[in-house]
């Protein structure tokens, strides 16, 4: 089983304009409320795609209710900590005349030690059905900034597959612990290191400095719409095409849904990233969160520009 | 319809050797009567639900609280209540608990619920917990479902 971890999900409410800038007042073309989180995202894409996962976290209020009511409708297993205060909620508007999206983010509920202390005896549980462990995204208040070392360390010696995908400290101390696969956040990077890591020789330097870790495989996003790998079977460069992109929320956790699916199913490298890629495309091709199905998916596949760079 | 199809693959437990407190607070933050208690496996050993605290909280009272005429101290209530709270669960959970199996019918399910009197009850598949079956969610399926389904 495929079990993701998201300490701090959201619900995200995405508002669609003809125009969007600040100091004015706007009527919504269109809104669109969803469960959010990067694990809470990977989960539903993993659910359409046919794989049975659980998800795991902190929830509260009102929100946190709905999010565990939207996990429920896709059959997920859910083992989430319920915590006093609310989950938070996470506002994007999209200005369709200019495709820009502007994000706020809320920092979430607190999280105090004796709640944690509950979500690590239950992650120990669930670890025990998993062969797979997803663990992303921000964390709540409360939680230890370097929480994710541990996380990536105990499903390690369980011997549990393990994919992180976060920024900041959160990332680096997960490094530390040598998860299978991490999508790195190269602009966090940048700037802790004072060194700009934008063409894609720096991007493959760094790579290897995450090798040299004892990460297996890494990725990170390039440009707009595009995304390097760098896998045992060497390092691409794979883009989509802008024409038809709605909205790239929750597009970013589709790639990696499709990238787990990919290993899941020991697909070739480039069908892998060709399968990850097509899944973020049909993601973001509609406003509603999530995929239509996988043959939709496969259909994109082609459209899929793949370059072996290494 | 099986009721691994339509059950709550929801998985909030707790392990025997929690204390009470934290099982109020569990019930209280998930808007749950009762929980199953489960080993480091997740395999379900027992069940623990509000009834069984206000049980231990009152005993030799309980049997009254069903007549609406019967008023505990408030007082003495707290105090028990919060001794209690202190103590493992395993002290007071039900150890004999009705398992249903992935494959049951949500018929036979939903009618052992009503029968028991229980409102929601564990799902195993090989003595582990993989959800939950709640009455109100299978009687609300009963009722909807088409005659032939």
């Amino acid at each position: 089983m495929i079990l993701t971890v998201t300490m701090n999900p959201a619900v995200d409410e995405e508002y669609f304009l003809s125009e969007f800038h600040a100091g004015s007042w706007f009527r919504a073309n269109k809104v669109v409320r969803s469960a959010g989180g990067k694990g809470v995202n990977v989960s539903v894409i993993l659910a359409q795609l046919g794989y049975e996962n659980a998800a795991m976290g902190f929830l509260a209020g009102y929100n946190g209710e709905y999010i565990r009511d939207e996990l429920r409708k896709y059959q997920i297993t859910t083992n989430f900590v319920h915590v006093p205060g609310e989950t938070r909620t996470n506002v994007f508007v999209v200005d369709q005349t200019g495709n820009l999206e502007t994000g706020i983010a809320e920092p979430g509920p607190y999280v105090s030690e004796e709640a944690l202390e509950r979500f690590l005896i239950n992650y120990k549980r669930m670890l025990g059905r998993a062969d797979f462990v997803f663990i992303g995204g921000s964390l709540p208040p409360g939680v230890p900034q370097d929480i994710y070392r541990e996380l990536v360390k105990l499903a390690r010696d369980g011997g549990n597959e393990v994919f992180v995908d976060a920024a900041g400290v959160a990332l680096a101390s997960a490094m530390d612990a040598k998860p299978t696969f991490a999508k790195i956040d190269r602009r966090y990077v940048s700037r802790a290191t004072s060194t700009p890591f934008v063409s894609l020789d720096s991007i493959i330097e760094l790579f290897n400095q995450a090798h040299a870790q004892g990460v297996t495989c890494c990725l990170t996003s390039y440009r707009s719409y595009g995304e390097v790998f760098s896998l045992p079977g060497g390092v691409y460069l794979a883009e989509i095409e802008r024409e038809g992109v709605v909205s790239m929320l929750g597009a970013g956790e589709a790639l990696l849904a499709g990238f787990i699916v990919g290993r899941k199913e020991n697909m070739p490298d480039e069908e892998r990233i060709r399968f990850a890629m097509a899944c973020a495309y049909e993601d973001s091709s509609h406003a509603e969160h999530g995929i239509r199905s996988r043959k939709a998916v496969e259909d994109l596949m082609n459209t899929v520009r793949v370059e072996r760079l290494q | 319809m099986r009721i691994g199809d339509v059950m709550d693959r929801d998985l909030t437990s707790v392990t025997p050797e929690r204390v009470i407190g934290e099982v109020i607070e569990i019930l209280a933050r998930h808007r749950l009567t009762g929980i199953p208690v489960v080993d480091d496996d997740l395999r379900v050993v027992g069940f623990i639900s509000e009834k069984d605290i206000v049980r231990a909280a009152l005993p030799g009272y309980f049997d009254y609280l069903q007549d609406a005429s019967f008023i505990p101290d408030f007082g003495q209530f707290q105090s028990r209540l919060r001794q209690i709270s202190r103590h493992k669960v395993s002290q007071y959970m039900t150890n004999d608990v009705d398992l249903f199996e992935e494959d049951d019918s949500d018929f036979t399910v939903a009618m052992t619920l009503v029968q028991h009197g229980y409102i929601r009850g564990p799902v195993v598949k090989d003595g582990i917990l993989v959800g939950m079956a709640n009455r109100s969610t299978l009687l609300e399926r009963i009722l909807t479902e088409t005659e032939g389904s």
